[in-house]
């Protein structure tokens, strides 16, 4: 516990070992989001859950470390500067990538959450997020990805 | 004989030459005298008639003024007046009986400012002119703008006997300047609301970027704690509680000022009543009210954006509850709802409260017009637009009796005929 407030640091040095830890059987989560603090914040609860969580400041540093073929859940921000978090999940999309999408935006409104689902997003969740939430999502996103069922329009 | 007198007359002429000539001259004079003086007669009688024409005159131009115009005796210190036009009598709605012979000052009406009232007084006493405005009222209580020039009328001897007045209604010029005045408000106002929203948008995103963080951290270390240390697990509780709370106040500032798109749904209009009212029950209760309904149960269901129409329940309630605020007597607060004919609903939010001014009627609809001096002059405008964003219409009256009624109309839903 005590590297968790080295997560830059630590998500370059997993990279590397993503096959390691696949087969720790620990479920990989990816954290996009410009506000570094809300990054640390959230990696810091995802792991008391006992997730592997790396980091990313904007989704094009994602996009340039983590192949789409790479397994792992996204917990994406809506709200960046450049790729914002529709832009973001439109590439995965348009990739075939299968990978689940968490959006979290500090704005609510009532068509948010829609268009999370309409885009093929697992679901929304509001800033602050609620860590049990979160998590619970997570999971239904682990089986979301094993059956290959997401809500399309 | 005949011959004699001829000679005679032949000769007397030229007897009495001189006396002749005499004659002849003080004729000529008398008949100049005459001539001048009937020419003076002559014109006397023309300038006392042009001076009875210049008199017509001038007292039909004073009638034909559009200005009212009076005269008012100066040594009586009840003012009454001698004289008033046509335009005066218009003016004020008095007739001209009820004028002639009346205290000036009491024409104004009832509720006119009795401190403009005693500064024209004590200028007109110390024998200047007047120059004003102030609002009077006409004899059936209506309002108006009057533009007042008071002078005093002095006789040889310098002395003031009378006053003469003009007196104008200047409503309409008054009005056109406080639609100026209030649209150069409402600009000032709608920049100030757009910077507040921006500000209130930017302010948002930031703050809550700590709160998901505080959020999260302190969640991770509840669990890390686990059972231990039940002290500190109670001290994140709170700090989960707060940051919660925090969040929530800046939820509802981007409700207060982002524009949602409406989702349309079939809403029973009665229950969304009870709904909303279980809501601001506290409200009610707190300033010791009472809410009645008189529900039509029979009224088919609506089409519409449940949260939006909420909103307007909402307002037209908590307007209603600040129009009784002032007056513990009046406490009954009524929601009824109707079928206004086939196609359409009508929900009334009744109050007993002080009911709506009229100069305020027209304006009560329009953005950021408030009677309310914390008010922000955008709920009912707010309401307006969501409910003819639903193809109703939102009006104001006040009752007979006392307070007013806010009511609505919305179209029954076009499934429910299906």
């Amino acid at each position: 516990m005590h590297n968790q407030f080295n997560l830059v640091h630590l998500s370059l040095h997993c990279r590397g070992r993503k096959n390691n830890e696949m087969s720790d059987g620990r479920m990989k989560i990816f954290v996009v989001d410009d506000d570094e603090s809300v990054c640390r914040a959230l990696k810091t609860l995802l792991m008391t859950f006992d997730f592997e969580v790396i980091t990313y400041n904007s989704a094009i540093s994602f996009f340039e470390a983590v192949p789409n073929d790479e397994p792992g859940c996204l917990v994406l921000d809506i709200h960046m500067p450049e790729l914002d978090g529709w832009a973001a999940q439109k590439k995965i999309f348009e990739s075939g990538s299968k990978r689940p999408v968490i959006f979290i935006s500090a704005e609510k409104q009532e068509t948010v959450g829609d268009r999370a689902l309409k885009v093929g997003a697992v679901g929304f969740l509001q800033k602050p997020v609620n860590g049990q939430t979160l998590v619970d999502l997570i999971h239904l996103a682990a089986q979301t990805t094993h059956t290959n069922k997401m809500i399309q329009g | 004989m005949t011959k004699s007198t001829i000679i005679k007359y032949v000769k007397a002429p030229l007897l009495k030459k001189e006396t002749r000539s005499n004659l002849e001259e003080k004729v000529r004079q008398q008949t100049d005298e005459l001539k001048v003086r009937s020419g003076q007669l002559r014109q006397g009688a023309d300038r006392e008639k042009l001076a009875e024409e210049q008199i017509h005159i001038r007292t039909k131009a004073m009638e034909a003024a559009l200005d009212g115009i009076f005269i008012i005796e100066a040594v009586n210190q009840r003012f009454p007046i001698i004289y008033a036009n046509p335009a005066f009598q218009k003016l004020t709605g008095f007739a001209k009986n009820e004028v002639i012979g009346q205290d000036y000052f009491l024409l104004y009406g009832a509720d006119a400012d009795l401190r403009v009232v005693d500064e024209i007084k004590h200028t007109i006493d110390q024998g200047q002119s007047f120059h004003g405005e102030m609002l009077n009222f006409k004899k059936n209580g209506k309002k108006f703008w009057s533009s007042l020039r008071i002078t005093p009328i002095r006789d040889t001897k310098g002395s003031v006997t009378h006053y003469v007045g003009i007196q104008t209604d200047i409503s309409l010029m008054k009005q056109r300047d406080l639609e100026i005045e209030e649209q150069r408000e409402e600009l000032l106002h709608v920049t100030r609301v757009g910077k507040l929203a921006e500000f209130v948008s930017s302010l948002a995103h930031e703050i809550s970027q700590p709160l998901t963080a505080i959020l999260a951290y302190t969640q991770a270390a509840q669990r890390l704690l686990k059972d231990k240390e039940p002290q500190l697990q109670e001290i994140l509780q709170y700090i989960i509680n707060d940051d919660l709370r925090a969040a929530e106040v800046i939820k509802r500032l981007r409700v207060l000022l982002k524009k949602t798109k409406p989702v349309f749904e079939s809403i029973d209009t009665n229950a969304l009543i009870n709904e909303t009212v279980t809501l601001i029950m506290p409200h009610i209760n707190a300033r010791n009210k009472i809410i009645k309904f008189e529900l039509d149960s029979k009224i088919p269901l609506i089409e519409g954006d449940r949260i939006q129409l909420q909103q307007v329940l909402l307002n037209l309630i908590s307007n209603s509850l600040e129009a009784m605020e002032s007056s513990p007597e009046s406490r009954e607060l009524l929601i009824r709802t109707s079928l206004k004919n086939t196609n359409t609903i009508r929900v009334e939010v009744k109050d007993s409260g002080c009911g709506i001014p009229e100069e305020n009627m027209k304006k009560l609809f329009s953005h950021f017009f408030t009677s309310k001096p914390d008010g922000l002059g955008m709920g009912l405008s707010i309401s307006r637009s969501i409910v003819e964003a639903h193809g109703g219409r939102l009006e104001a009256e006040n009752n007979p009796d006392r307070g007013a009624t806010l009511y609505f109309t919305l179209p029954v839903a076009r499934k429910e005929n299906w």
